[in-house]
């Protein structure tokens, strides 16, 4: 049932992107359900090389669903995902989209960066183990290289002196920079953020966040889903406002947070503590 | 009541070359058969995880038949049962210099695979309690499905398994006294042999209590390190000191489970 429903509303998107327009990631009519309430409603949207898309709105909005579909932790019952070019957890045949398989899904992960709410590193592997550990098993690069990149990475996330410390050892904020740094070791196409700050003391915030503006600064493709309103305007180049499984508005932050007349996103911006701040 | 003093003092401290072969048999068959079991319940309990349907029944049908019947019947059965129907018989088998009786080998089969459906519902319940953003953030890595078992959910689930894993293996050296029903010389069987022959029944089944008490004493023992060694990084502890020894020893199990 649900490769068929996927080839009928995908027919359109399923062409070949045309060269040279530099889309990282494109989402085309995405659908999803959980039994049988609708988490995700008809979700397009297309991010180009070298953009930060922020993503916001209330809670069960359906963000997060939607940015863990880009990777496939989540299934799709509609739509068509790719990154790169190339479609995710799902394959053409004969004209029909049907799940793709296991090794493969693997593969399309590679090039997909994703940081979590938890941070969820690997608590049996110290900081320097966690990044090294995908790079040497999966990407098979020489276990020397994958150190030095490592370290490089651990430094520039400001934690060159914990190579060593198992996550237990580090704080939240310490923690979440690792995890940012392990999913960088990829080299990733994109990089997914799902509420990266949401589980953070207050104090642990800013750190976290000033280390995903550097990246958005040095060029990296990112799709950030969060609660903080002052960073979205800050960082993004456009934002995107969704809500009941849908996106109801997107634009730069200024047309989003300023001049958006949207009611549903004036009432959901209200509520944050962004109003007061503006 | 009569209490052959010397009788006892003699067979507990000074035990005849028999005795302590009996012994020796006694442990190398709870080792081997735990070391097979073991595996067996790895493999049994990745299997009732699979996404394969056959391979999850066949897993659950295994288990169901294991912990359903008695160990003592299944002993009999594959030893003495199987070769009765024509279907098995256990011939002694030459191993470079050491003989392994076909008894012996039908007893270590039998505890082996009754073992295995025990450490297969531990080993299940272990991976089960890693809490799955582990093996998601492995997903989004890239990590193809084995992989991410074989090292990030298994090393964190083997903390978990540990204890219960050192439970099993103390029944295991008090089950291992059942396969003196097909005839295996293990302790329990030398203790029946020297009674029929001296009636000191009171004297001899203490000795060989005592031998048991021993036994899961030591082990007792030896769990405690082992389980202190594999306990859970505390903030406070210095990682590197603490953690190494636990990965190289985690290192060995699985080696000398996969033999």
């Amino acid at each position: 049932m649900m490769s068929s429903v996927a080839a009928t509303s995908a027919s359109a998107a399923i062409a070949a992107p045309k060269a040279g327009d530099d889309i990282v990631v494109e989402a085309v009519d995405v659908h999803k359900w959980f039994g049988t309430s609708k988490v995700l409603d008809g979700v397009s949207l297309s991010v180009r090389r070298g953009e930060t898309v922020v993503i916001i709105g209330p809670s069960g909005s359906g963000k997060t669903t939607f940015v863990r579909c880009l990777n496939h932790l989540e299934t799709i019952q509609q739509g068509v995902i790719r990154v790169n070019g190339h479609f995710i957890g799902y394959r053409l045949r004969n004209g029909k989209m049907v799940p793709d398989r296991p090794r493969n899904i693997a593969r399309q992960r590679r090039d997909v960066g994703m940081v979590f709410q938890r941070f969820n590193l690997f608590a049996h592997m110290t900081a320097l183990e966690n990044i090294i550990e995908a790079p040497i098993r999966v990407r098979r690069i020489a276990r020397d290289e994958a150190v030095a990149t490592a370290r490089a990475l651990l430094a520039r996330v400001g934690l060159g002196g914990r190579e060593n410390a198992y996550p237990a050892q580090l704080s939240g904020g310490q923690q979440q920079r690792v995890a940012i740094a392990r999913a960088l070791a990829m080299r990733p196409a994109v990089m997914l953020f799902d509420e990266p700050t949401s589980a953070l003391d207050p104090e642990m915030v800013g750190e976290v966040l000033a280390v995903i503006r550097e990246l958005a600064q040095d060029g990296m493709t990112m799709i950030v889903v969060t609660h903080e309103m002052e960073f979205a305007r800050e960082v993004a180049d456009r934002v995107v406002v969704m809500d009941k499984g849908a996106i109801i508005d997107s634009g730069t932050p200024h047309h989003i947070f300023l001049d958006s007349r949207h009611p549903r996103l004036r009432a959901f911006l209200a509520k944050t503590r962004f109003q007061a701040a503006s | 009541m009569s209490f052959d003093w010397s009788f006892f003092w003699q067979y507990l401290l000074e035990p005849s070359s028999v005795y302590l072969n009996g012994l020796l048999l006694t442990v190398v068959l709870s080792v081997v058969s735990q070391l097979f079991g073991t595996a067996l319940g790895l493999a049994a309990a990745l299997a009732r995880l699979s996404t394969l349907r056959p391979l999850q029944m066949a897993a659950r049908f295994y288990i169901w038949v294991m912990r359903g019947t008695p160990l003592l019947v299944q002993i009999v059965f594959i030893y003495t049962g199987l070769a009765a129907a024509n279907i098995l018989r256990f011939h002694d088998a030459h191993l470079g210099f050491l003989l392994i009786a076909g008894n012996v080998q039908a007893g270590i089969l039998a505890l082996s695979l009754n073992e295995g459906a025990y450490m297969a519902e531990i080993i299940r319940a272990g991976i089960a309690s890693v809490d799955h953003g582990q093996a998601e953030a492995a997903s989004s890595l890239g990590m193809t499905r084995g992989l991410l078992m074989r090292r990030i959910v298994l090393p964190q689930a083997l903390r978990l398994i540990i204890p219960p894993l050192g439970n099993q293996f103390n029944i295991m050296l008090k089950n291992s006294t059942l396969v003196s029903i097909i005839g295996v010389p293990e302790l329990l069987l030398i203790t029946e042999t020297i009674n029929s022959a001296t009636f000191r029944t009171f004297e001899l089944y203490t000795v060989v209590g005592l031998y048991f008490l021993t036994l899961t004493t030591l082990w007792g023992l030896a769990q405690r390190g082992i389980e202190a060694r594999f306990a859970a990084p505390s903030p406070e502890s210095a990682g590197a000191v603490a953690v190494r020894p636990r990965r190289f020893a985690l290192r060995n199990l699985i080696n000398a489970g996969s033999q």
